[in-house]
């Protein structure tokens, strides 16, 4: 058996760790896990860059003299930025999520969705029940019945 | 002072440096650093001005002296420079005058108007992912800055859909350089038709689309604007409606003009829009609260203009910056007037009562954004419905007939507002009572009508001034002469 071209490789690798990382995005509930997904998403941007400057035939560009084929210096340099501000931004993000943890005690963005709306909709003088995504009649679905329950427990 | 062109270099080296000094600035003296901030901005506004007044037609600096295709490069036209006034003056107008302002807010706001006009100005693809960054930095801080719960909640779902949006741009940028070999935008529109024009391409323009499209509050991902502009402190809201969309939208519309200028890059900015407006629109109608409405307005007016920019040529360019131009007047002004009333609709009964400049104030922006004749805002959506109807595809009359839809129920809720405004008060309410920093939100909303009455007076040469800006934009092998031609006036 033969390896595939490292270049696909490289390749499928990076575009993986962005779906990987999209997918955790949209699917978990949990804040942490979805600032984590967004970082392995932030990775696999990072290698794709650093992949559209590289060869297999060259080397490291650091200038010396000798005139073997160097790497693109460009999008290395752009990842490092990009690195920088990933990491500026994650913090600031953690920060944030410890914030909403101290005041509210749980991670849960279904449970969290629905205090905003709720304090958005007090603060309005409005039923929160008015808003666009409830149901019609007074009929819940398990799984509202699950997050209300869970909401009567904390308050 | 001369109006040399890299004056303009300090709008935004002169923020970015003032937003970090600003804290040490405070252990000396606080009034002085109470005061650096305006003053900065004014001396922009100033310079910014001059600039315009000695009116060359479009110059290029290279930043440190390095010539454009490796060096990157700040682009001068009348497109950049009308943008770079408006941020500087809306900054100035939106400021955080108040007493109770901390410091760390000021600094934030300086940094998002550095970051503004370097996006404003910029000609370099990876420059303006960073001067993307900067300001989004700056909008958390400054959203997460009244320290309630739900405003944290709403800014942490701001971040993640906001690194959601980077990354996609990240990658899109990643493409477009494994094609091309260039970020410069004047070498990638060079490039463009021979390296571009493939799926990979594609690709590129919809990830960077729609990574651009979180702050442009483009459809799909646009879930963080109610939630955030109901939070977030109103004047904060007013300068990331107002100024900050329309900046992505004009980043975007550079982007689509010289580099992603094909027919399916189009039609895909027309569904979204579309689909924008209709989502918009309903929403709006739907909600009971202000700030939620208004928001989802916002949503739906930023759909027309990307209905605008998907009208091929000329036309569809100058429809868009005139809907942008009077969305950035009337949306601002609308936000910090609904801080005066609280946020409810059913509390603002009998208000015209209590402070009858404010609801008349509310009143004309109504009419304009639904666009009544004399007002710029029918001008606006005229240019909009003439340029639809000069385009031979279906798609476009689809469009048309959306946008006219949007007008009704735009008519339908707004006036739902001015009717409760104008009602007679059952019982003395005290939600009209103004309160906090009311005097200041009325003054400066007061200033936006002003500026929108004077464009109806002022219309013809507003529009002759939108009509060669736009015929410069779209002209894109002057865009490419100049950068290349000049070759860097050095700084």
């Amino acid at each position: 058996m033969t390896l595939p071209d490292p270049g696909i490789v490289l390749y499928s690798g990076a575009i993986g760790l962005v779906v990987i990382g999209i997918a955790g995005i949209v699917l978990s509930r949990n804040l942490f896990r979805i600032l984590l997904a967004l970082a392995i998403a932030e990775a696999g941007a990072n290698m794709l860059l650093v992949l559209a400057g590289f060869r297999f035939d060259a080397i490291a560009p650091i200038v010396t003299g000798a005139s073997t084929a160097m790497v693109d210096p460009v999008p290395q340099a752009m990842v490092l930025t990009a690195i920088v501000i990933g990491v500026g931004i994650q913090a600031l993000a953690l920060s944030l999520i410890l914030q909403v943890y101290r005041i509210y005690g749980t991670l849960d963005m279904r449970v969290l969705s629905q205090k905003l709306e709720q304090s958005i909709s007090a603060e309005a003088g409005v039923m929160p029940g008015n808003s666009q995504d409830a149901p019609l009649d007074d009929w819940s679905m398990p799984a509202t019945a699950s997050v209300v329950a869970q909401l009567e427990k904390q308050s | 002072m001369s109006g040399a062109p890299g004056m303009i270099m300090l709008t935004v080296a002169l923020p970015l440096l003032a937003a970090f000094l600003l804290p040490v600035l405070d252990r000396v003296s606080a009034t002085l650093a109470r005061v650096t901030g305006p003053a900065l901005l004014a001396l922009g506004v100033v310079m910014v001005w001059q600039l315009w007044a000695s009116a060359s037609p479009a110059s290029v600096i290279a930043i440190g002296g390095f010539a454009p295709p490796l060096g990157i490069v700040f682009y001068i036209d009348r497109l950049s420079l009308l943008f770079t006034l408006l941020v500087l003056l809306l900054t100035l107008m939106l400021w955080p005058y108040g007493k109770d302002t901390s410091i760390r807010e000021m600094s934030l706001t300086l940094l998002l108007a550095a970051a503004a006009c370097g996006l404003a100005l910029s000609g370099d693809i990876f420059n303006i992912y960073v001067f993307y960054e900067l300001a989004s930095v700056a909008s958390f801080g400054l959203v997460s800055a009244t320290r309630t719960g739900p405003a944290f909640i709403a800014a942490v779902r701001y971040v993640i859909i906001s690194g959601f949006g980077t990354v996609l741009a990240l990658t899109g940028i990643a493409l477009v350089y494994t094609q091309t070999g260039t970020l410069n935008l004047a070498q990638l529109s060079q490039l463009a038709p021979q390296q571009l024009d493939n799926v990979i391409g594609m690709i590129a323009f919809v990830l960077i689309l729609l990574g651009i499209g979180v702050k442009a509050e483009l459809f799909p991902v646009n879930t963080w604007v109610p939630e955030v502009y109901a939070t977030a402190k109103k004047r904060v809201t007013a300068l990331l409606a107002g100024l900050i969309s329309k900046l992505a939208v004009i980043v975007l519309v550079r982007l689509l003009v010289l580099v992603f200028h094909s027919e399916q890059a189009l039609q895909i900015l027309l569904v979204l829009g579309v689909l924008g407006v209709i989502s918009g629109e309903l929403a709006a109608w739907r909600s009971r609260d202000v700030s939620r409405m208004l928001a989802y307005s916002s949503i739906g007016q930023i759909g027309l203009v990307f209905i605008a920019f998907s009208i091929p040529g000329e036309a569809g360019v100058m429809a868009g910056l005139a809907l942008a131009l009077h969305h950035l007047v009337a949306k601002p002004a609308l936000f910090l007037l609904a801080d005066r009333w609280g946020n409810s609709i059913a509390g603002l009964r009998g208000a015209a009562k209590a402070s009858p400049v404010a609801a008349a104030l509310f009143v004309l922006f109504a009419l304009s954004l639904v666009g009544v004749p004399p007002l710029p805002g029918f001008w606006a959506k005229l240019l909009l419905v003439t340029g639809l109807l000069s385009q031979p595809a279906s798609a476009y009359w689809l469009a048309m007939a959306v946008i006219l839809l949007a007008t009704v129920l735009e008519a339908n809720y707004f006036f739902r507002v001015v009717v409760t405004l104008y009602d007679a008060p059952e019982h003395t309410s005290t939600a009209a009572s103004a309160q906090g920093h009311g005097r200041l939100n009325l003054a400066t909303s007061a200033v936006f009508g002003v500026a929108l009455l004077a464009a109806v007076i002022f219309i013809t040469p507003v529009q002759q001034y939108l009509h060669a800006t736009s015929v410069q934009v779209s002209d894109t092998q002057a865009y490419i002469d100049s950068v290349f031609a000049h070759n860097g006036e050095r700084q």
